[in-house]
This record gives structure tokens, sequence and C-alpha cells, in this order.
């Protein structure tokens, strides 16, 4: 008790907690800006932490880690392009709620629910991390595998009313995500001799077009066939969810924050897994699911509040073990070891002070994003009373900075645009594009874990069906292909309740 | 175009990008070297036999469901905004044109030339807006404004041109 206050006094100087808000700040920016990730600001930010005392430096790293994670909502909601892969899912019921006039109750409910899953995750953590770690350990390529598997056949519930194309899209995802180097061998697939096509279709190039080109398409069309004036996209109210709304939905908040705990939890997953069956189990489990992808609160709540759970879950391997569950954790880890903090077994032992600093830190960022995002709502919806193709401009610059700002290589941009017009044409032949997005996030984890498991099976393919926890994952994901099937066949006989496309 | 013409010609582009990558993969890319060795070529050859398998299945389904509803052919799946249709067409073809124009730009031009210029273009010739505060308001504000916060306040480097260099 004496060490956890010593960490509190440590944890709440001035420059503790300024840092933190800065680094909150830093990810919100950073998050909300299709194509500047929390990775790039958690690399910016990384040599300021370098002359700082270790407190406040770890409290600036969390802060912009957690501030970018909730920051992807702004615009999946706003404009319906995520800010980073984890708000992918909020754009399906989060960009309608927008339309229809209710953009602030979505992204207060985004940012209360985040605080939620993002503090659950916390105490899951500070309670459990030994049995969540070894837990998470136990997980070899097959068990991963088979994770990803389930998160894949998530796809059938994103498909709208056609199953097949909703297929079509998740195997054009994975398909992209070939293209490049193959990380375990090291061969050229798919790259025509271009020295470009080497590095692949990068994600968020990739995501940038897939939702902001065809954003830009409908808004300069718009124009052209409506009248001169100006388009808005909706009415703006200023107004935050109600409590009976947030404990309406504080059941499936609950089941979200395990659910992106344990996600977060398994290195080499992530926010975009999480928060894709989240949102899934969430339109399963609804009484309303022909309501999902029109503007239904429950698809805001599931997404965001895993996505955020996830935060806790990767800081249980990345302190029991020193494993970093992404990039981001990576560069918070390499943050940890230079001010003199070494993760792994021994570091609750020889470093308590610093790891309850760091318990402290999380939530006082969680209080700095909560504060920080309630008070930009009001900022934030007045994006809506731009005209909606003045937006479409600024989008497209934005959407260009952050390609290229990526690789600082101009042909992401070339990239973007080839795979917006692509994505356009798609919408324009009802394929919902959305499991594109999760083919191409679950793809090479997929491939490279199913590999890894071959090779340490010499080839055999029983590593998969002795692995009770994979059998398990296995048994979920064709539960969740057969229900769909189920599902669409009663549709076809019942043609008027088949819902339409998602786009 | 009708619904289920739409979704015949989906189904034969997806199945000819299915039949041509699949083509490639096997041309271009190594099997594994054993039995057991799962190679670099093994996933994209199936995810294009998977991909061509769900083309033939949307293919036949199209077919089937078009022989059945023959009957009461739909006056609700004509799509009866050919105008819009156009439009937005048109305007894809555009915007895909104003974003290639713009990557080149920026290589040869760097970003303080060549977001002006592309900003004037999509305001002026594509949406012929006339208000020219709102054009120059637009220009000047999004190219100087992204300057000042992405360049000069967040450090992160905006393009830099090859023929022009005022960055």
């Amino acid at each position: 008790m004496e060490l956890f206050l010593e960490a509190l006094a440590s944890a709440m100087t001035p420059m503790a907690i300024a840092s933190i808000g800065l680094g909150s700040l830093i990810g919100l920016i950073f998050g909300s800006i299709p194509g500047l990730t929390f990775t790039v600001a958690l690399a910016l930010a990384l040599p300021i932490t370098f002359s700082m005392d270790p407190v406040p430096a770890i409290g600036l790293l969390l802060g912009t880690y957690i501030g970018g994670m909730t920051g992807g909502s702004v615009s999946a909601i706003l404009l319906g392009i995520p800010g980073t892969p984890s708000a992918a899912a909020t754009v399906l019921d989060g960009h309608p709620m927008a339309k229809q006039g209710n953009a602030s109750i979505a992204l207060g409910t985004a940012v209360i629910v985040s605080v939620f899953g993002g503090i659950f995750s916390l105490i899951v953590m500070i309670v459990s991390v030994d049995q969540v770690s070894r837990i998470a350990i136990s997980f070899g390529p097959a068990e991963i595998f088979a994770l990803v598997l389930f998160g894949l056949s998530t796809i059938c519930g994103l498909c709208g009313g056609s199953l097949i194309k909703g297929l079509i899209s998740g195997a054009l995802g994975l398909m992209i995500m070939t293209i490049g180097i193959d990380t375990i061998d090291g061969v050229q697939r798919m790259t025509f001799g271009s020295v470009n096509m080497l590095q692949g279709v990068n994600l968020l190039v990739a995501m940038i077009g897939l939702f902001a080109v065809p954003f830009i398409i409908e808004a300069f069309a718009a124009r052209s066939f409506t009248s001169e004036k100006s388009q808005r996209i909706s009415r703006v109210k200023a107004e935050l969810p109600s409590l009976k709304l947030l404990s309406k939905n504080l059941w499936l908040m609950i089941k979200c924050s395990v659910l992106g705990t344990g996600i977060g939890a398994i290195p080499g997953t992530g926010g975009a897994i999480a928060s894709f069956l989240a949102y899934d189990h969430a339109k399963r489990f609804s009484k309303k699911p022909e309501t999902f992808g029109k503007g239904n609160i429950e698809g805001v709540v599931a997404p965001e509040t895993a996505n955020n759970a996830v935060t806790g879950g990767t800081l249980i391997p990345l302190l029991s073990l020193g494993i970093p569950g992404d990039p981001a954790t990576a560069i918070v880890l390499a943050g940890l070891m230079i001010h003199g903090i070494t993760p792994g077994p021994a570091l609750f032992m020889n470093q308590a002070g610093e790891v309850y600093s760091m318990y402290v830190a999380v939530v006082l960022a969680y209080i700095w994003v909560l504060g920080l995002q309630l008070m930009g709502i009001r900022l934030f919806v007045h994006v809506l009373k731009v005209p909606r193709e003045l937006l479409a401009v600024a989008v497209l610059v934005l959407s260009a900075i952050g390609a290229y700002s990526i690789r600082n290589s101009v042909f992401d941009i070339y990239a973007m645009g080839a795979i917006g017009v692509l994505a356009y044409g798609l919408v324009s032949f009802r394929v919902p594009i959305t499991p594109i997005i999760l083919g191409m996030v679950l793809g090479p984890t997929l491939e490279n874990e199913f590999r890894t498991a071959m090779m340490l099976s010499a080839g055999d393919p029983e590593i998969f069906y002795t692995s009770p926890t994979a059998l398990i994952f296995f048994s979920l994901a064709f539960l969740v292909i057969g229900l769909q099937a189920v599902s669409e066949f009663k549709a076809k006989k019942h043609p008027k309740n088949e819902v339409k496309a998602d786009a | 175009m009708t619904n289920s013409a739409k979704d015949i010609a989906l189904s034969v582009s997806l199945l000819a990008l299915a039949v041509i990558w699949t083509w490639l993969v096997v041309d271009t890319i190594r099997p594994g070297f054993s039995n057991g060795d799962i190679g670099p070529r093994a996933f994209p050859m199936v995810l294009g036999i998977i991909l061509g398998g769900l083309s033939v299945l949307l293919l036949i389904r199209t077919v089937a469901l078009r022989r059945d509803d023959s009957g009461a052919a739909g006056v609700g799946d004509v799509d009866a905004m050919d105008e819009e249709a156009t439009a937005r067409w048109g305007s894809m073809i555009l915007v895909a044109i104003e974003i290639f124009v713009y990557a080149f730009l920026l290589q040869k031009l760097g970003f303080l030339i060549a977001t002006p210029i592309l900003i004037l273009f999509v305001l002026v010739i594509h949406l012929r807006l006339t208000s020219w505060k709102t054009i120059l308001g637009m220009t000047l504000g999004m190219t100087l404004g992204c300057w000042l916060f992405f360049e000069k306040l967040l450090g992160i480097y905006l393009a830099n041109g090859s023929w022009f260099n005022i960055g």
C-alpha cells in the first residue's frame, strides 16, 4: 500500500499530469486524421521523452497510445473514414448516426465506452496479469491461426444481403495482402518487377482509399446532380448520450471489454480483430439485428469498448513477459527500456513502484481523453456544417498527406487512388467493402501463423486438430458461417426481410 | 443496367480476374520445397481458386434467380436513376485523374505548389464554384494550414518537388 501511495504521488506531479495530457492530445489528433496513426505519433513522441523523468516519459507514451486508440472514432463517425484500423467497425453504424444528425451522441458514446473498456481492461490486468499472461503465451501458431480464422468468419455478419458477395470481398482483401515480399521465404509475389510493389499494399493506404475516395466521389457527384446550393451532411446537434442509453448497454460493454482484453493479451492480434469480433457479437445477440448498419448505437458501443479494452490487454504480455503485441506497444516497450524499466517476470518484484505509476498514468490518460473529447464534441460536430463538397476537397488533400506520410512515397498516393476507385466500383455493384478491410487486417497473420504451424509440425496438419483451444475457435468459426448461411437461406425464402448490402 | 445484369457482369469480371491471378501465381511464384512445406505460392493460389469458385457460384445463383423471376421481371430491378449513375461514374473518373495528377505534381513541384493547383482545379473546373472568396479561402487556407500544421508543428515531412523546391 505504501508503495502504491508513493507511485500515486509520483504520477500526480504537475509535470506527469501535463505530459499525460499532452500525449493524449497528440494521440487524439493523430488518431483522428486518417493515415496518421498513433504508431506514428508514438514514434515522434519517443525522442521527446529522452530527457524526461521515467514517470512523465512513460505517461506521455501511454497517453499517446490511449488517445490514438480513442481518436480513430472521430473521423469514423463524422466522415465515415476510420482514423485507425481499429475504428473501421465503428464506421458501420457511427457514420449513419452522424448522417441522421446524432453525431454528438455517437461521439459521446464512443468516448465514454472507450474509457469504460480501457479502465475495465486495466483492472483485469492488475488483478490477473499472471494468469492471463500464462494463458496468452500458451497460444502457439495453430491457436492464433484458429483465432484469426474465427475473426474472419465475422465477414458473414458484415455481408449485408449476400453471403457470396461478402466472401468475395473478403477474398479480395486477403489477395491484396499477399502482394509484395513474402515475410517467411523472402520471395517476391505479384510485384511485376516494381520496386514500389516490394513492400506490398500498406493497410493504412488501402483503408484511406477504401473509405475516403468513395466519400470524395459521392460528394462531388452529388454536387453535379443536385441543386447549386451546397449540400451539408446533416443537421447538427451537440448533445451527449443519456445515462439511460449507457446503462441499457452496460452488459454489452462488459462483454466487449472482456473480449477486447482477451484478444489484446494475445500477441500479434490487435484492436481491429477485437472490434470486428465485438461488432459481430453485438449484431448477433441484438434484439434488432436488422438495424445494424443503419445507425444502431450498439454498433458503436461494441467496437469502441473492445478496441480500447485491447490497450489493457496488450500491457499484460508487455509488462509480464516483455512481448509487445503490436508496433505501437513495441515503441512503448522501447520507451520503457530507455528509462531503465525492463519488462519481464522480475518487473513486478524489482520495479513495482514504476508499474503502479504506469497504472495511475493509464487512468489519468483516460480521464484526459474523456475530458478532451467531451469538450471537443461541440467543436467536432461543426465539421458537419461545412458544405459536403468542400469537406471532400479537404479530405482529398488530407488523405494524400496521410498516404504519403506513411512511407514518404508518392506511390502510396497512386495506390490509394487505385484502391479507392476499385472500392467505388465494387460498391456500385453492391459488394460490401468492409470485408476487404477485415481480409487485409487478418490476411498476413492468417498466412504466417498457418505456415509457421505447418513448419513446426513438419507438414503434419495434426497440429490444428489436437489443440483444444484451436478446436474451440474452429467450431465457433463454423458455427458463425453455418448460422449465417441458414439465415440467408431463410431470407431468400422471405425476400421482404432481406437487408441491403452495406458499403 | 438491372441488378441481375450487374451481378452477371461482376461475376464474369471476377472469374476472369481469378483465372489471370491464379495463372500468374503459378507462373511466377515458386512452390514449397517439399510436400510438408507450405511455400509462398500456396496462399495466393488457393485464394485465386476460392475467388474463382465464389464467382462461379454468384453467376449460377444470379442466372437461376433470373430464370425464376423472369415472369415478374422488375420495374424495381431497373436502375431508374441513369442520370445520377452517369454523374457518379463521371465523377469517379475525374477524381481518379485528380488523384493521379496530384501525386505526379507532388513529386515534381512539391506540396506548396501542387496543392493549390489541385484545389483550384477541383473547385473551379470540377465543382464549378463561382464564389472567389470560397475558392481563395479554400486554396490558401488548406495549403498554408496543412503546411504549417503538418510540416512546421508536427514535423511530418511533406513532399518536396524534384523540379522546384520551395518547401
